[in-house]
């Protein structure tokens, strides 16, 4: 951890536009979470905490905002040449990695987890059945594996936006819809079964749909793979001039 | 000496050894081999000659594809601890914009290891040495091209490097810019640093330079002293076309002159070959006035910086 390198990605990452559309989006969470909260009947409510948090908050927010910070924290200075002033400098390439992907983590759990946090003590009503506090924990560490992911990504391709954007609307939105086996490569899918462990609910208002030790596993090796290519790509990254 | 051996104190500050480097099919430099010590070394060349690339590779941005890479004792590449040696600056204008330039350099000066009690002097002292003073509490955003360029100087010397690279450090300057840039890495060099800068503009390299890598298509088309090379460049032939009168006689009394190479008349365009420049531009004038001849237009067929360097690499 370098706290010098910590401070500049965190005003890059927030400085950016894109944060406060990402603020918004999460707002827009929170929103529909009043909106369910003053229209719906009180029976309803637990489901449709779950239902807003599994589709709005896990499917769309969580994903998202750790594409937009995982590639923002290193590729986009990769992409402007701002990167070389972090790696022309007697730091271990190792350090800059973790420091940055720290940064992307830090940022990715602060702008889903509090409106997952929000929305769903707003519908759900409390936090006795463990519904929200299993989402929250659970968008934690889902944000934590899709910020390294992401992070990998744009060290592989400087088009990382867009093969994100292809894995969360592709692979996980629409294929692990249709194929059951591809769900357990699916983020999305180990964030809802490890949210599931935290709360017992009928299955008719939400059912993870893998289990919490493919869950956990799997989950786990992609998290460590993308760490470990993410620092050998940065070890070795080459940067050419403007004009080559 | 070799990458392979120890690295010693004096040792040979930059080497090149049979260093080449291609992307794909594409060769960008092409079996070059120097060694720099003290003093300022410009490294010119046209655009897309190489000269980015040979400064990456010093940076440690790139491998070479083959022969060796040498820095302050070791190779470039894959040696984070080089870079307490090298003051780098890059092309490239982006700077954190969200910086002043007081930040921006202290940030340098943290990430190079200086510590909290020398921290606030060393950044002083780079900032006052680019004489950015006025504008350090401003954010780097809101500078001129001129300003950036010297914010970014300030950063790759504030931990006082033996070793600077600089790619096309005058880019965007203003004149008075450019002259305070050239005191300035005069002056360092006179500590006793190694400094290579890149640049694509002959007048930069000769007021600035005491030793000259001349670079074209990925070679070394020329290396060594400033003066050597600039003869080299006066004193190859120069060709010309000539409107006048009379161009068939204009071209036979040419042809007695002693500067003059060849002579050649094609589709009533008269050509010139002079072997020596300055004789032919003195001599010209006295020819066509003893023959009673008017001389409409006389033109340079190639002066382009191109055709100098490329006369350079044929020779």
């Amino acid at each position: 951890m370098n706290g010098v390198i910590a401070r500049i990605t965190f005003r890059q990452l927030l400085s950016r536009r894109r944060t406060i559309l990402l603020l918004l989006l999460g707002g827009i969470m929170v929103l529909v979470a009043i909106a369910l909260r003053v229209s719906l009947d009180e029976v309803y409510l637990q489901q449709y905490a779950a239902a807003l948090l599994n589709n709005f908050g896990v499917a769309t927010l969580m994903p998202l905002v750790a594409l937009l910070f995982g590639t923002g924290a290193i590729g986009s200075e990769l992409e402007d040449g701002t990167a070389v002033y972090l790696l022309a400098k007697p730091v271990n390439r190792w350090t800059v990695l973790l420091t940055k992907l720290l940064v992307a983590c830090a940022a990715s759990i602060a702008i889903t987890c509090v409106p997952v946090f929000i929305a769903g003590l707003v519908v759900d009503g409390g936090l006795s059945d463990g519904l929200v506090i299993g989402f929250t924990i659970a968008t934690a560490i889902g944000s934590v594996v899709y910020s390294a992911v992401f992070v990998a990504l744009s060290l592989v391709t400087s088009r990382a936006l867009v093969f994100g954007l292809g894995y969360v609307l592709i692979w996980e939105g629409l294929l692990s819809g249709l194929f059951a086996g591809t769900r357990t490569f699916s983020i999305r899918q180990q964030t809802l079964a490890l949210a599931d462990t935290f709360f017992d609910l009928p299955a008719d208002v939400f059912q993870a749909q893998l289990g919490l030790t493919p869950a956990v596993i799997v989950g786990g090796v992609i998290l460590v793979g993308a760490i470990v290519l993410a620092g050998r790509r940065l070890a070795t990254i080459e940067i050419a001039g403007e004009s080559v | 000496m070799t990458a392979a051996q120890a690295p010693a104190p004096d040792a040979t500050a930059i080497e090149l050894a049979s260093t080449s480097r291609w992307y794909g099919n594409v060769v960008a430099v092409n079996d070059i081999s120097f060694r720099l010590d003290r003093g300022i070394t410009g490294l010119l060349g046209p655009n897309g000659a190489g000269k980015s690339t040979i400064l990456h590779m010093l940076a440690g941005f790139l491998a070479p594809s083959s022969g060796s890479v040498s820095v302050a004792g070791g190779p470039a590449r894959g040696r984070t601890e080089m870079y307490r040696s090298v003051g780098l600056v890059p092309e490239r204008e982006a700077v954190y914009p969200f910086l002043s330039a007081r930040e921006f350099v202290r940030a340098n000066a943290q990430l190079q290891g200086i510590g909290p009690d020398r921290l606030e002097a060393a950044v002083a002292a780079a900032i006052a040495r680019v004489e950015l003073e006025d504008a350090q509490d401003r954010p780097i955003g809101t500078y001129s091209k001129g300003m950036r360029q010297r914010a970014k100087v300030a950063a790759a010397l504030v931990h006082d490097p033996p070793i600077l690279l600089l790619d096309e450090p005058f880019n965007g300057m203003d004149p008075r810019q450019r002259l305070h840039m050239m005191d300035l890495l005069r002056a360092m060099a006179d500590e006793g640093r190694t400094i290579l800068f890149s640049s694509h503009i002959l007048e930069e390299v000769e007021r600035l330079a005491e030793q000259v890598l001349v670079i074209v298509a990925g070679r070394l088309a020329a290396s060594g002293d400033f003066r050597e090379i600039r003869r080299l460049m006066t004193d190859r032939p120069h060709t010309f076309t000539v409107r006048s009168s009379d161009d068939r006689a204009l071209g036979a009394a040419l042809l007695a002159e002693p500067s003059i190479a060849g002579v050649s008349l094609d589709d009533g365009k008269l050509t010139v070959r002079s072997s020596d420049f300055g004789a032919f531009s003195r001599a010209i004038g006295g020819v066509a006035r003893r023959a009673r001849i008017s001389l409409y237009e006389l033109l340079p067929t190639d002066e382009s910086l191109e055709s100098v360097f490329s006369y350079l690499v044929a020779r």
